[in-house]
């Protein structure tokens, strides 16, 4: 016992987690909305069908038994289950907290008030895409901005963590001040977040008219990276335009003085999320990532979902994705970023180029310069 | 005593993490911590839990009671453990 007691409450450092701490969960395949450029539907690997309530249940005993932390709900709409409360009980029965994915448009009094009681809610994630109804519902469809901004009402009034998330597209990229002001000075968000619309699902259909061409890609971030300025820490990004502009600013920073490596770039190390995450259709499918629904690993209560984990050739494939170098594509060659980029999202890279071991043509910066791009 | 709702999640290296859902807060711990938060249960002294750990463990240090009890004392501030009075 050499090692002392006193000094070891720190976290563990482990790549791979001996079982997943986030579950995320498209509870429903249903949506009282359809969305122009919604990730989740016309996806033709899915099979778009709900489990009943005794499935999820029994699946959500085994996360409890496996330890899982949190399970994040999406959809479909997860307030359409009308068994949301029995499921969310059931999650809390098996000492996990949850979080759940909204347009918004379906919460009310009653449901947000149980959601309080629970004491486990992280938070409840509604989409805002304008500032205004006749932005938002451009996409989105007529009475959802109405319906968005009651349920963050409702939410907090209740004082459920109301996370937002705006998806950035061509119809909203010259909205975005409004938009901040609306959340975080109307209504008082403490922050939100953003991403921006991807060729993924029925925004493939609506590719011309949604994503951002160069010069609305250079605007958006232009416009991001001011009112990260004005709103200090309030504004965040795990994708799209700000995490482009912040990325893309260290890259080229980084190859002008001829700096090192990063520690995570000329790999393919874009994403982590397969060494704590994993991911449930809404028919029980088990798969990476949403993002990765084709990758099927498994069935929930057919399958363990350790075993998966620990065992599957092909997560373990996505996991080890990390040691494959940028310097082995065509599409890199020559490329002098390389020592500074990881690839990035290999959900794009699967949908734009159809193979997961490749890297994102959509987070490319040599692309995005060749066509025209400027970084802000 | 551990808090019956307070999550173990033990990792490969055997190492862990304890996790109470009712407040999100997270803690890691070596595999002695382990070894003592699995003893934790109310039917335990820290003493014989103190002495099973240094049955257990090789290379047992002289203060591992302190240490130990120092390691239930931030548990029990962190409202990952209770504290009884010993009546032994």
């Amino acid at each position: 016992m050499s090692a002392k007691l006193k000094n070891k409450i720190e976290p563990t450092a482990s790549s791979v987690m001996r079982t997943p701490r986030t579950l995320d969960i498209e509870i429903t395949a249903r949506c009282n909305l359809r969305c122009r450029y919604c990730y989740f539907f016309n996806n033709p690997a899915i099979e778009y069908r709900d489990l009943p309530t005794d499935e999820w249940l029994k699946f959500f005993d085994e996360l409890g038994s496996l330890g899982v932390m949190n399970v994040i709900l999406a959809g479909g709409e997860p307030f359409i289950r009308e068994d949301l409360p029995i499921l969310l009980e059931g999650i809390v029965h098996n000492r996990m907290r949850f979080s759940l994915l909204s347009n918004g448009t379906l919460i009310n009094d009653e449901i947000a008030a149980f959601i309080a009681r629970s004491g486990r809610c992280d938070y409840v994630q509604v989409s805002v895409d304008g500032s205004c109804a006749a932005v938002h519902d451009s996409c989105r469809g007529k009475g959802s901005f109405e319906g968005a901004i009651r349920g963050i009402r409702i939410l907090q009034r209740h004082r459920v963590n109301v996370a937002v998330r705006v998806t950035i597209h061509r119809n909203n990229v010259h909205d975005l001040e409004n938009i901040a002001h609306l959340l975080l000075d109307e209504l008082g968000l403490p922050g939100f977040g953003t991403n921006s619309a991807g060729y993924l699902g029925t925004c493939r259909l609506n590719a011309d008219d949604l994503l951002l061409n160069i010069e609305e890609r250079k605007e958006a971030m232009a416009i991001l990276l001011s009112l990260t300025e004005k709103y200090p820490g309030r504004i965040s990004a795990n994708a799209g335009p700000l995490t482009d502009g912040r990325m893309w600013r260290r890259m080229e920073g980084a190859r002008k003085q001829n700096a090192p490596a990063f520690h995570n770039g000329g790999r393919l190390t874009a994403c982590g999320c397969p060494s704590s995450i994993i991911s449930v259709r809404a028919d029980g499918t088990i798969v990476p990532c949403s993002m990765l629904a084709h990758s099927e690993l498994g069935r929930i209560n057919h399958d363990s979902l350790v075993e998966i984990w620990q065992h599957s050739p092909a997560l373990n494939q996505l996991r080890s994705r990390h040691t494959i170098p940028l310097t082995g594509f065509e599409f890199c060659a020559g490329c002098s970023y390389i020592p500074y980029c990881t690839g990035n999202c290999p959900g794009l890279a699967y949908t734009l180029t159809g193979k997961v071991d490749h890297p994102s043509p959509d987070a490319c910066l040599r692309r995005f310069l060749e066509e025209g791009g400027t970084i802000p | 005593m551990a808090i019956p709702g307070v999550v173990l999640r033990e990792e490969f290296d055997d190492w862990a993490i304890l996790f109470n859902p009712d407040t999100a807060d997270a803690v890691g711990t070596n595999p002695v911590g382990v070894a003592v938060w699995k003893r934790m249960d109310g039917k335990r002294s820290l003493k014989e839990i103190v002495l099973e750990i240094k049955t257990s463990f090789e290379d047992a240090p002289e203060a591992a009671l302190e240490e130990i009890t120092a390691f239930v004392n931030t548990l029990a501030e962190k409202g990952f453990a209770g504290l009884e009075l010993e009546s032994k």
